[in-house]
């Protein structure tokens, strides 16, 4: 694949992908007998891929998120991930504590905990096998 | 050996070429915000940026940026 392709791509993925996770709802709400609130969620996900896309015809830093073509966007998107996962992480190991202080298994917070580690090892030992 | 960016001739070499910021990105590939960045010292590029900017102005690296030994 080309670059300009891959840019293409990557500039389609996160509204296509918004896209699908909206109909996953839908789907996952009419199961549960709420259609009109999977109706709902699918027209959240469309109304955000649109403002996403139309975010990138004003914003060169939508934009770079979306077509990862500028090293600097990129670079500050992989930072804002690694400061939100290690937001996320430290309030799941807190949440999971104060579940096992009030006597409960610490679920999910916990597993979700575990497979959140689990992830950042198996970067660590992937990337470092890789540079 | 640790070296450290200190500064580079990225804004004097653009004016001198006659390029808005705009023109500079577009030719690097990269965002205005970016080559703004680069100009005030907020962001060091990668080393391919870096190649690619003394490249297009027909120098070395270390004659558009400034490197110092720490």
């Amino acid at each position: 694949m080309s670059r300009s392709a891959r840019h293409a791509v990557a500039y389609w993925s996160l509204p296509a992908l918004s896209i699908v996770a909206g109909l996953g709802y839908l789907v996952a709400a009419g199961i549960g007998g709420h259609p009109w609130l999977g109706a709902v969620m699918l027209g959240v996900m469309v109304l955000f891929a649109g403002a996403v896309l139309a975010g990138g015809r004003y914003s060169e830093t939508v934009r770079g998120l979306l077509d990862r073509r500028d090293e600097r966007i990129v670079s500050i998107d992989a930072q804002a991930a690694a400061v939100t996962g290690q937001v996320l992480l430290t309030v799941l190991v807190v949440a999971a504590v104060v579940e096992f202080a009030r006597g409960h298994s610490g679920a999910p917070y916990s597993w979700l905990a575990v497979i959140g580690t689990l992830t950042y090892v198996g970067a660590v030992v992937l990337g470092r096998a890789r540079r | 050996m640790e070296f450290i960016v200190t500064g580079n001739a990225v804004r004097d070499l653009r004016a001198a070429k006659g390029l808005s910021q705009a023109q500079l990105a577009v030719a690097m590939g990269v965002s205005r915000q970016t080559i703004n960045s680069v100009e005030t010292g907020r962001y060091i590029p990668s080393l391919a940026l870096a190649v690619a900017l003394a490249r297009y102005f027909g120098s070395t690296v270390e004659e558009v940026f400034d490197v110092q030994e720490r």
